[in-house]
């Protein structure tokens, strides 16, 4: 019999640890890219691995072996830490999530309120990236980055609570349980499925959502000055952001890793994220980019009030 | 949202794009790409290099005797040349893959072989 | 609290290099100082040590995507110097192609558009279907971008029948997909708030700075070359110019797609009313002294060229004026006051081609000192160089 620590130990650093996070991340990576350009009709990564699969890989020690120039007018320190912090509290949650079994990894009556406050301290790291690089296209991505925030998180919040409502739990272990004895939460409350959804979307940056990056408008916004190393951790991170947005609907609204008669619960899990990351990708191919000012004016005219009805509805 | 139904029709269409070096698209009949001369028949009347808008051809030697440089990375693939030459001698071919690594592979010699007339094209 | 934001030279929603500095509070534009000079090549220059002949496809490189209506314009006007009227099957063969390659801006302009709007998918979309009409140019010219098709007195090579059936099927395709964007475009809930309101440029701005081309027109003011002045076979021809009143950059929107619908019109009918012979007549070497001005509607834009002759195989001078000029000062009014994430749609939406409008300016690049002359000085200048030569 091995001993507790070491399945521990190996659980952490293999699976569902570290290594099956990495691989999850750059998997769902080149998922979306496939996907974005099957939508859009050509081939998209084609080359590097069986279909392009490595890509995500290569594109990432490509950058590691980048030159890395840090901006001689930027706060250094802020600068070179942020990239770290962001990528660290984008992987966090994961552990959070009940990816193989019903229970995850770590898991603590409340962690999803931890999971909520990471990933708005993911964007507060964003904020003082941009700050700290003093470029003015970076200085207004990162405007940009506060504003959005202040538009989408409480209506993602409320849209989160639903769930934990109706299971009375606030673990998003206890939720995926209850889920296991009672139906899946996207039949009971389908606005806010929607809701997150949309929410989760600006929160990964993507289009219609990539206000803060906007390519065309401020160059990459709060990423301008990240090169290099940095900047691979943070393409890094936002992969970690997609597994993650994928998996909080998987366990919050789809029922987690339940099933009935695949050998694994893992495997019923990695087939509900890929549902989710199809639909993230048929979104970022369908809608233009929106401007900070009409995502301000949606989030607060129609999403939190949706939130809310969703609420009500739940509570009666 | 008014793309959805395009977007799912092309999730089951084969892309748009051609996987370029294993896949190619084929040249339309008469496209106007490298040219080639049949110097053994070429009279040396000097009208294709007066005629090149980007000073692609030189000429070298009279008459019969006359030989042909051609510069690829000049040539604007106009083909006024082909039009312009009296004894039919430059050819259009369809070779459009024209990129080279260096000047001198972009330049094509057409030397008159001395005893046989077959037609020599060697890179210099 | 203002702060001066560069729009370029470098930046990823232009394609070619041209300077705007911007100066914004929050998120509103106040004030922009275009600046040009990034990409002049000197044409007018090269031009002038150059044969007619060569100096078609000198010209036709001035413009990558308008490169027909370019060498329409210098063969014009070498045409009415040397006093000749060209073959009227010439004439409905460059009507053809100037409408092909209208088509194949519009459908390029509408990705770029949507690029900078951060639809991706519209972008790849429309490209993939500006490939059509690019190899319907194929089929005719042998090229896809210069068709190297214009020569002085004519055209260069005839459209024969056997191509006829593949270029109405294409121009059927090309219609449906061009119907389909124009259905996509006013439905589609992004487009539109991206779009609408967005660049707003009123009738009398438009006048006063002398817009061309669909800037003028969404505008709601019916000026085309082509109606206004015909050349080519648009005498014969009969077609509409499209005009909307929206005045903002969903308005350019619509007049471009419209335009495509009836460039397809105007194509179907030139084919079915091809007149029969010649398409080129041959033209001395030598071009007579003289003067003249060409006027052609371009896919951005009334294009103007002047040519002077002296007699000799070469020009003594030629003049472009290309459309993309005339239209950066109503760019600069459109940008005041809208957002800083607008910038890229509105000037995206004058369909900029920066390297066509290339103006010289002057840097001693030892005191980083920068000017331009106003024509007197260039006149001093000019009277000086050539009586020293």
């Amino acid at each position: 019999m091995v001993p507790q620590e070491i399945v521990t130990l190996l659980q952490v650093f293999l699976f569902p640890g570290f290594l099956f996070l990495f691989c999850l991340a750059f998997f769902s990576d080149w998922m979306d890219r496939k996907l974005v350009a099957k939508f859009q009709n050509r081939y998209g990564p084609l080359y590097t691995g069986p279909k392009g699969i490595l890509q995500p890989v290569a594109d990432f020690f490509k950058l590691l072996a980048k030159e890395d120039i840090i901006p001689i007018a930027a706060d250094k320190t802020v600068f070179s830490v942020v990239p770290m912090l962001v990528l660290a509290l984008s992987m966090t949650p994961l552990f959070l999530i009940p990816m193989i079994d019903y229970s995850a990894l770590i898991w603590f009556e409340g962690d999803l309120i931890v999971i909520m406050f990471i990933t708005t301290l993911v964007i507060v790291a964003m904020f003082m990236g941009a700050w700290a690089s003093t470029n003015r296209f970076s200085t207004i991505g990162g405007m940009r980055v506060g504003l959005q925030m202040l538009g989408y998180e409480i209506p993602m919040t409320i849209a989160m609570i639903g769930p934990a409502i109706s299971s009375k739990s606030l673990s998003v272990s206890g939720i995926v349980q209850s889920q296991a004895v009672g139906i899946w939460y996207v039949i009971t409350q389908p606005l806010g499925f929607a809701v997150a959804l949309i929410c989760l979307l600006a929160h990964l940056q993507r289009v219609p959502f990539d206000v803060p990056e906007a390519e065309s408008e401020i160059v990459a916004g709060w990423l301008v000055e990240f090169s290099g190393k940095k900047l691979a951790l943070l393409k890094l991170s936002k992969n970690f952001e997609l597994v993650l947005a994928g998996s909080l609907l998987v366990s919050l609204f789809l029922g987690g890793p339940l099933g009935f008669w695949l050998p694994h619960p893992s495997v019923y899990f990695f087939l509900k994220l890929i549902v989710c990351i199809f639909i993230l990708s048929n979104l970022r191919a369908l809608f233009a980019r929106f401007r900070i000012d009409q995502v301000l004016e949606g989030a607060w005219k129609y999403l939190t009030p949706l939130a809310l009805l969703q609420i009500i509805l739940v509570v009666i | 949202m008014a793309m959805e139904r395009e977007l799912l029709k092309s999730l089951a269409k084969k892309p748009a794009t051609l996987c370029y070096p294993s896949e190619k698209a084929t040249p339309v009949e008469g496209i106007r790409a490298k040219v080639a001369w049949d110097i053994e028949k070429c009279i040396g009347c000097g009208l294709c290099p007066q005629i090149c808008p980007s000073k692609a051809i030189e000429l070298t030697g009279k008459g019969s005797e006359a030989e042909i440089t051609y510069y690829l990375d000049r040539c604007l693939f106009c083909g006024e040349c082909v039009d312009v030459c009296p004894t039919k001698t430059i050819k259009t071919t369809s070779e459009f893959e024209l990129a080279f690594t260096s000047r001198t592979e972009a330049t094509i010699h057409y030397k008159r072989s001395k005893p046989s007339s077959n037609r020599k094209e060697k890179g210099c | 609290m203002a702060t001066r934001i560069p729009f370029g030279p470098q930046h990823p929603a232009l394609k070619e290099p041209i300077n705007f500095m911007c100066e914004v509070s929050d998120e509103k534009v106040l004030s922009v100082r275009p600046r040009l000079g990034y990409i002049h090549r000197g044409v007018e220059k090269l031009a002038e040590n150059r044969t007619y002949n060569q100096n078609l496809y000198l010209i036709e490189r001035i413009c990558g995507i308008c490169a027909f209506a370019h060498v329409t314009c210098f063969s014009q006007a070498v045409e009415e110097i040397l006093n000749i009227e060209i073959p009227s099957r010439a004439k409905y063969i460059r009507t053809i192609l100037a409408e092909m390659e209208r088509i194949q801006n519009h459908f390029l302009w509408l990705g770029d558009v949507g690029h900078e709007m951060g639809f991706n998918t519209l972008f790849m979309y429309s490209w993939r279907d500006r490939e059509l009409v690019l190899q319907l140019i194929e089929n005719i010219s042998g090229k896809r971008v210069n068709y190297a098709m214009n020569t002085i007195g004519g055209v260069r090579r005839d459209i024969t029948s056997m191509i006829m059936p593949s270029l109405k099927e294409g121009l059927n395709h090309l219609e449906e997909r061009a119907k389909y964007y124009t259905e996509m475009c006013t439905k589609d809930p992004t487009v539109l708030r991206r779009t609408v309101g967005v660049g707003m440029l009123s009738p009398s701005d438009a006048l006063e700075l002398c817009a061309v081309g669909p800037t003028i027109r969404a505008s709601g003011i019916p000026r085309d070359v082509r109606a206004d002045d015909p050349y080519a076979a648009y005498e014969e021809i009969p077609f509409k110019v499209i005009t909307y009143d929206g005045r903002d950059v969903a308005s350019r929107l619509m007049v471009r797609l419209d335009e495509v619908l009836e460039s397809i019109s105007i194509i179907r009918y030139a084919l079915d009313n091809l007149p029969n012979g010649d398409v080129r007549v041959r033209v001395p070497r030598r071009v007579p002294k003289g003067e003249a001005v060409s006027l052609v509607e371009a896919p951005r834009g009334e294009d103007l060229h002047y040519v002077r002759a002296d007699g000799t195989e070469k020009p003594v001078r030629v003049k472009v004026r290309a459309p993309t000029l005339a239209n950066i000062p109503t760019l600069c009014k459109m940008l005041i006051g809208e957002n800083i994430a607008d910038i890229p749609v509105v000037i995206a939406g004058i369909d900029p081609c920066i390297a066509c409008a290339e103006r010289l300016v002057f840097v001693d690049t030892a005191t980083r000192k920068r000017w331009m002359w106003n024509k007197q000085e260039l006149r001093k200048y000019a009277t000086k160089w050539y009586r020293k030569k």
